[in-house]
């Protein structure tokens, strides 16, 4: 097993989800990375928003990633993006958009928002532990120093 | 003295010119009779009077040719008699020959004073008579002839003038400048002037754009149609007026006849038809705008339900497959199947919602690049797609050089791998599965076709394979129901149409064809 990361702390990873089947599935993926991950789960927009703002305001931690479902109820997915993009304090945290599926122009809106890539939710179990799990690692740079740089030095 | 004359008829039996009339005035009976025997020759009509005052009563009622006047005559003598025939109107100028006896200048002077033409001395010489009598015959005839131009010419004028007056519409006769020459009744009628007053005046005071240049004769466009200009009235008013004018050589100028008509109900009707159109097209672009909107609706909703409905299905089947995994081992048959069932249903159902959204995708009318695409490329790029369905089946796929098209390429590749994976699918159980793809090119741009050696179709079902969750087949052939419709909805995008030709029990020819010029068709759409 993975412990943690460079051996300190586990993987702090803020999920806003609205969907609490696949908050579980997400935390099966990275279990089965063995990852050692801490989740931030809000299962609101509003709720993720003003969380989002507070990162590391005051002393408060900064998350490792973002993982944000674009499609909330009132297709806040975008206002959250937003609210994280505004908080300079997240300026090299990558932002992952996770959804089933996107149109075109929905990717496009998203990555014009400040979204660092798209994780597609497969509907085969198998395909979901998979992709969305080697897709956090990748992210969080566990496996491979190149993506260190991309994901911005962990603070302490 | 009782009046006393007599006619003497010269007239031949045979039709020849009118005979004119003669009148011989003599006191001496012997000498009207020496006359009559010397002028019949003429053939022509003779009267005879013994005094004046005969003569004068026969010039009331008719007009002589020549008037042969005894001088010396009692009572009123002859040239008492020639003033008296002069004073009269009728019979100022008719010539008057006088017979005498002496030659006296006195006679002669008077005698010219009065009028007289000539002087004839007794003795008569007949042949001298007869010729100096035949003028004044010759000169009548050309006077009757004459008249009778000129009445002819009357007549022909009258007639011209019914014919103006005639007319449906009001006419106008006018020079080149506009000066009105003649104008029918119907002018009065249109503009409310009396037509006397008219005439004289310029054809600008009723129609003031009246125009009859030199430039539009030359190119003849003045009486080919009729033009629209403003007509006043007396009192002001105006109205739209239907003008037509055509120029014609009169013996000694070029006059223009303009017809004018009122055409206030026929352009009244034609505002009411514009009026009635603009309405239309409104009404019709109204209708439009919240069809195109409701489809808009529509769409939206499919989408958001499609999404909707993926989301707890996605889930079932994530989880149903995280139960059977987790209780691997531990379920006896009957439940490990009632699970597979779950799983199986779940996954379908997953499959269908992904189709509805493919076809909601294909028919939308979201913007998409138009490029030239090589079929050749999208029919490998397809295959690649459909690599392990290909190989399950060992099917074979086979296309001829194919075109080069204006297109998007996106629709083009589901329209090739939905017509392939169709092709495989309904494949017979006797047979490897052939899928040979062709086109040709026609006027209008290109008809592909993709042929399959399978089960085919049924006549009755060419038309219903294409609508939305059609199928022919139970759930083990795999079909979404959607793959043909999201076909046929490629194809009209792209401003084509699809149709099939199928022989039951041995294979099916699937049609589209596209045109050469997509977007003007797909803008009728």
């Amino acid at each position: 097993m993975i412990a943690d990361l460079n051996g300190s702390r586990p993987a702090r990873i803020f999920v806003a989800e609205d969907n609490n089947a696949d908050v579980w599935l997400i935390e099966e993926a990275l279990r089965r990375q063995s990852l050692a991950f801490q989740l931030d789960h809000h299962l609101t927009a509003a709720e993720a928003i003003s969380a989002v703002k507070e990162c590391g305001v005051g002393g408060s931690p900064i998350p490792d990633l973002l993982l944000l479902d674009y499609n909330l109820p009132g297709g806040q997915g975008l206002e959250i993006l937003a609210a994280a993009a505004a908080n300079p304090n997240l300026a090299g945290v990558p932002k992952a958009i996770l959804s089933s599926f996107l149109r075109p122009n929905e990717l496009q809106d998203a990555i014009r928002m400040g979204a660092s890539c798209f994780i597609p939710k497969p509907a085969n179990l198998a395909d979901f532990l998979r992709d969305v799990g080697t897709k956090v690692v990748d992210l969080l740079g566990v496996n491979g120093a190149s993506q260190r740089s991309a994901v911005g030095t962990l603070p302490r | 003295m009782s009046p006393k004359h007599t006619t003497s008829e010269l007239t031949l039996p045979f039709p020849g010119p009118t005979p004119v009339k003669l009148l011989a005035v003599d006191d001496d009976p012997h000498n009207l009779v020496a006359l009559q025997a010397i002028l019949e020759p003429l053939n022509q009509e003779l009267m005879l009077a013994e005094n004046g005052t005969d003569a004068l009563r026969l010039c009331l009622d008719h007009d002589f040719a020549a008037i042969l006047l005894d001088v010396r005559m009692p009572v009123m003598d002859g040239f008492e008699t020639a003033e008296m025939i002069r004073s009269r109107r009728r019979s100022r100028r008719t010539p008057i020959l006088f017979l005498t006896a002496y030659r006296s200048d006195e006679q002669l002077f008077r005698g010219y004073d009065l009028g007289a033409v000539d002087f004839l001395f007794k003795p008569i010489v007949p042949e001298v008579l007869q010729s100096k009598v035949r003028v004044f015959v010759e000169l009548r005839r050309s006077e009757e002839l004459l008249q009778r131009q000129t009445e002819d010419l009357k007549r022909t004028e009258r007639r011209f003038r019914d014919v103006l007056e005639a007319a449906p519409d009001a006419m106008l006769i006018t020079t080149e400048d506009g000066k009105i020459e003649l104008a029918n009744s119907r002018v009065d009628m249109l503009f409310q002037y009396s037509r006397e007053t008219l005439i004289g005046q310029n054809i600008r005071m009723l129609i003031p754009e009246w125009e009859c240049s030199m430039a539009e004769r030359v190119r003849e466009s003045l009486a080919q149609a009729e033009i629209r200009q403003m007509g006043v009235r007396r009192d002001g008013t105006s109205f739209p007026a239907g003008i037509t004018r055509s120029p014609f050589q009169a013996s000694d100028a070029v006059l223009i006849t303009t017809a004018i008509r009122d055409i206030t109900s026929q352009v009244d009707a034609e505002a009411r038809i514009e009026r009635t159109n603009v309405e239309l097209e409104r009404r019709v672009a109204e209708r439009t705008a919240a069809l195109s909107s409701s489809n808009e609706a529509l769409r939206q909703f499919a989408w958001a339900a499609s999404h909707d409905l993926q989301e707890p299905i996605r889930t079932v089947l994530a989880y149903t497959q995280w139960l059977s995994e987790a209780v691997n081992g531990h379920l006896g048959k009957r439940e490990s199947g009632m699970l597979s069932v779950i799983e199986d249903h779940a996954s379908r159902l997953n499959q269908l919602l992904g189709a509805l959204r493919q076809y909601i995708h294909v028919s939308e009318s979201g913007q998409q690049e138009w490029a030239p695409v090589d079929c050749n490329e999208v029919a490998a790029a397809a295959v690649s797609t459909l690599q392990t369905l290909i190989q399950e089946t060992g099917a074979s796929v086979e296309w001829s050089p194919l075109p080069i098209v204006p297109s998007i390429e996106i629709l083009l590749h589901q329209l090739f791998q939905n017509l392939i994976s169709n092709g495989i699918k309904y494949r017979s159980s006797e047979r490897t599965p052939v899928i040979r793809i062709s086109s040709t090119a026609t006027k209008t741009g290109w008809t592909f076709s993709v042929m399959d050696n399978g089960i085919g179709i049924d006549a009755q079902y060419l038309e219903y394979i294409f609508g939305v969750f059609r199928r022919l087949h139970t759930v083990e052939l795999s079909g979404t129901g959607i793959g043909l419709s999201i076909c046929k909805a490629a194809v009209e995008r792209l401003g084509g149409r699809i149709w099939v030709e199928s022989t039951p029990g041995s294979g099916s020819v699937f049609n589209f064809a596209l045109p050469r010029d997509p977007h003007r068709e797909s803008r009728t759409k």
